[in-house]
């Protein structure tokens, strides 16, 4: 039987902000590359999401203004979601969904948007943006691999004793700027601060979800090797200019 | 004819509150420096303005309260290089002399330099007007700056977030740069752009807009990049009668009471025709105009038409209007067409979803064969981020790859572009990727044997290096030798 998998894509009118159509591409291309068929189901807040079906569950990063919004959504769900990332469902979530994965959002104003709470993290405004080119070390391998994106984020994360960082931070901020931490890894699911975006320059990333969506369902998780030299060169080119002067000097808290 | 003129006062005028002596070594500095980069062989349009500045913070302000009817400002993500241009073309033709930062520096630094190119030695302007495009995160204090008899504005689309942190925040900058104006100036806004419409709240200025109310085919190009797609006051999905392009439409809330605003000025009659020239009906505010325009694209509609509004609202009769919009040329960079002579090359810059898709649009209705040269770099100029070429629909261009008989991709970020025209669908064999700007430009030029048509689509940075290598050929005037 063709293998496949089913993407649910949470709020694309919402959280599109920053190229986040290029992750979903990047899930889409590398699965059908290798014959898995992949259907993506756009979700907008109170429509459904039957969790019986859904592998994957993306969502991205939008503007401030829209986090209440899909906050309330989101907890309306909770349950459920929570209940399939205990047994395996993988999310990939960035920038501010990623934050609403935590327990709360507290505003400059004090005011706190409550999250879903199922990642042990919380996230505070910053009085700056924290802005320019990222690399991290991952260890979701061994040995480690590089990742590579731009982060753009007014929050500040902070991960508690359960929950792995994603990464640790060798050029850039990541989560808060202090502690070298970038992202969250809680089960089989990914939140990260960095976009790009952040699947196409990152291939072996993609396809660590598409086989923990795979795992999921039971399915083969085998994929076959692809040639990823163009791939490869757009890492080393995103993490050489990382790493230039002229990037590290415009690397930016504003 | 002209509204808000300061003709009258201009002989007590602004300038007389600072002493000359204190301006005058920033101009010299900035004049000097000016000359020295163009004998070097560069536009320079940012340095002059930054040691003047330095120099003396007010310069602007001294500059521009000189001339003799005033200052009128164009901002917004789009369009803002064309709009001001048309609105020089308009004054112009009615009889004005304009002066225009037109190489589309539009930070603080480069309207100071071109105030700064345009006054004489002692610090004086004699411009009638200055058309000032300006950036949006410069806006609230440029506007101060200023003192502007007008505000125009085209669209808020997702551009240099990196830059601006969000959409939200590059909305409150124009929105304080309304707030900005000295009462009795006015706005010029378009109704079709519910992020702009929204923040229109001053009553102590005279608000004029502008909409389509034309029928184009449906349009299904670009869902990825419709930015605001929900009101701005409450949050629910808003319903469209029309959409134009990207969220630009016939806009209204389902669940508040938040609509588009009937336009003063409106485009009631669109039909291509021949000569590439399109034809169109204009009421203005009950005034009914028809011309012709050589200008490609809706989105350039939309320039023309903030254009028109800003000119009804200097109360420019409407045949200086009509003559000055049927004679215009693509702005610099934005659509520029040059001639060797093995090859017809198109340059149109690229720099955010709804420009690029605009542009793409324009190449496939064009079904001509053509070589494709994609440079992208990540200066701070261009922003830094590139994920905007994630939601991009190259992949409408897949459909007529048989048009592209070669792909050539440079800039800092070339190998990210070959990746995303690989995940659009082409095959990796088909791209040719080479950072080096120079070389990519060389081959692209050289490969004639294999199409006629060389169409480059720059971001902004890249777009001023290829321009000199087309000045280089002989091709095209040196954007700082236009004035």
């Amino acid at each position: 039987m063709q293998r496949h998998i089913n993407i649910y894509h949470l709020y694309p009118a919402h959280l599109n902000l920053y190229g986040d159509r290029g992750n979903l591409v990047a899930l889409q291309k590398r699965a059908q590359w290798r014959g898995i068929k992949v259907n993506i189901i756009p979700v907008e807040p109170g429509s459904k999401i039957i969790f019986a079906k859904c592998d994957l569950l993306f969502m991205g990063g939008g503007q401030d203004s829209d986090q209440k919004l899909v906050a309330a959504d989101l907890k309306n769900r909770s349950v459920e979601m929570k209940k399939a990332v205990e047994e395996g469902m993988a999310i990939f979530a960035v920038c501010g969904s990623y934050q609403l994965m935590g327990h709360y959002y507290r505003l400059q104003n004090g005011e706190k948007i409550g999250g879903l709470g199922f990642v042990d993290l919380f996230t505070e405004a910053g009085d700056e943006r924290l802005i320019g080119n990222a690399i991290v070390e991952c260890m979701l391998w061994s040995p480690s691999k590089t990742l590579v994106g731009f982060e753009n984020h007014g929050g500040k994360t902070f991960l508690g004793p359960s929950v792995q960082p994603l990464g640790k931070v060798v050029t850039g901020f990541g989560n808060n700027g202090q502690d070298k931490k970038e992202g969250a890894v809680y089960k089989n699911v990914i939140g990260t601060y960095l976009h790009g975006s952040l699947l196409p320059k990152n291939p072996w990333l993609t396809d660590y979800l598409l086989q923990k969506s795979l795992e999921y369902r039971s399915q083969d998780s085998n994929l076959e090797d692809l040639d990823d030299s163009i791939e490869t060169g757009a890492h080393q080119e995103a993490i050489r200019l990382a790493q230039s002067r002229r990037h590290k000097r415009q690397s930016t808290r504003v | 004819m002209i509204k808000n003129s300061r003709a009258a006062n201009k002989a007590g005028g602004h300038h007389s509150r600072l002493p000359v002596t204190n301006i005058l070594p920033g101009i010299w500095a900035a004049k000097t420096l000016s000359l020295t980069t163009r004998i070097l062989g560069h536009g320079g349009t940012t340095l002059p303005g930054r040691v003047a500045l330095s120099l003396n913070p007010r310069i602007v302000s001294y500059l521009a309260g000189q001339t003799a009817y005033g200052n009128l400002i164009v901002s917004g993500t789009n369009g803002k290089t064309t709009t001001s241009s048309l609105i020089t073309s308009i004054l112009q033709e009615a009889g004005k002399s304009c002066i225009h930062n037109q190489s589309g520096s539009n930070m603080s630094w480069g309207i100071a330099s071109a105030l700064i190119s345009n006054a004489t030695l002692r610090g004086l302007i004699s411009a009638d007007y200055a058309i000032l495009e300006v950036d949006e995160g410069a806006l609230p204090a440029v506007t101060l700056e200023t003192t502007p008899l007008g505000i125009v504005l085209t669209n808020i689309f997702r551009d240099q977030l990196d830059r601006y942190g969000e959409v939200d925040k590059v909305q409150q900058s124009i929105k304080k740069g309304l707030d900005s104006l000295s009462p009795g100036s006015f706005s010029v806004i378009n109704a079709d752009d519910p992020t702009l419409t929204a923040i229109v709240n001053n009553q102590d200025i005279t608000t004029f807009t502008y909409g389509l109310e034309i029928n184009l085919p449906d349009d299904d190009f670009q869902d990825s990049s419709r930015d605001l797609k929900t009101c701005p006051l409450c949050k629910e999905k808003l319903a469209y009668a029309k959409i134009y392009f990207a969220h630009l439409g016939h806009y209204q809330c389902p669940a508040c009471q938040y609509k588009r605003p009937d336009p003063d000025v409106k485009l009631t009659g669109y039909q291509p025709g021949p000569g590439n020239k399109i034809s169109l009906e204009i009421d203005l505010a009950g005034e009914l105009i028809s011309l012709n325009t050589p200008l490609p694209g809706i989105y350039n509609i939309y320039n023309l038409m903030a254009a028109a509004t800003c000119a009804k609202a200097l109360e420019v009769p409407g045949k200086n209007i009509v003559s000055a919009l049927g004679k215009a040329v693509p702005a610099f960079g934005r659509m520029e067409f040059f001639k060797t002579a093995e090859m017809n090359i198109t340059m149109a810059l690229i720099k955010n979803p709804v420009g690029a898709n605009e542009v793409l649009r324009t190449l496939i209705t064009g079904k001509e064969e053509n070589i494709l040269l994609v440079a992208i770099n990540d200066k701070i100029a261009d922003g830094r981020d590139i994920s905007w070429l994630w939601d991009v629909d190259f992949e409408k261009l897949l459909s007529v790859q048989e048009l592209f008989p070669a792909i050539y991709l440079t800039g800092l970020r070339a190998q990210e572009m070959a990746v995303r025209l690989k995940y659009a669908g082409f095959s990796q064999e088909k791209l040719n990727v080479d950072k080096d700007t120079g070389r990519a430009f060389e081959q692209a030029i050289n490969s004639h044997g294999s199409g006629k048509n060389l169409f480059i689509m720059p971001n902004y940075t890249a777009m001023l290096e290829i321009r000199r290598m087309l000045n280089n050929m002989g091709l095209g005037k040196a954007y700082w030798e236009e004035q």
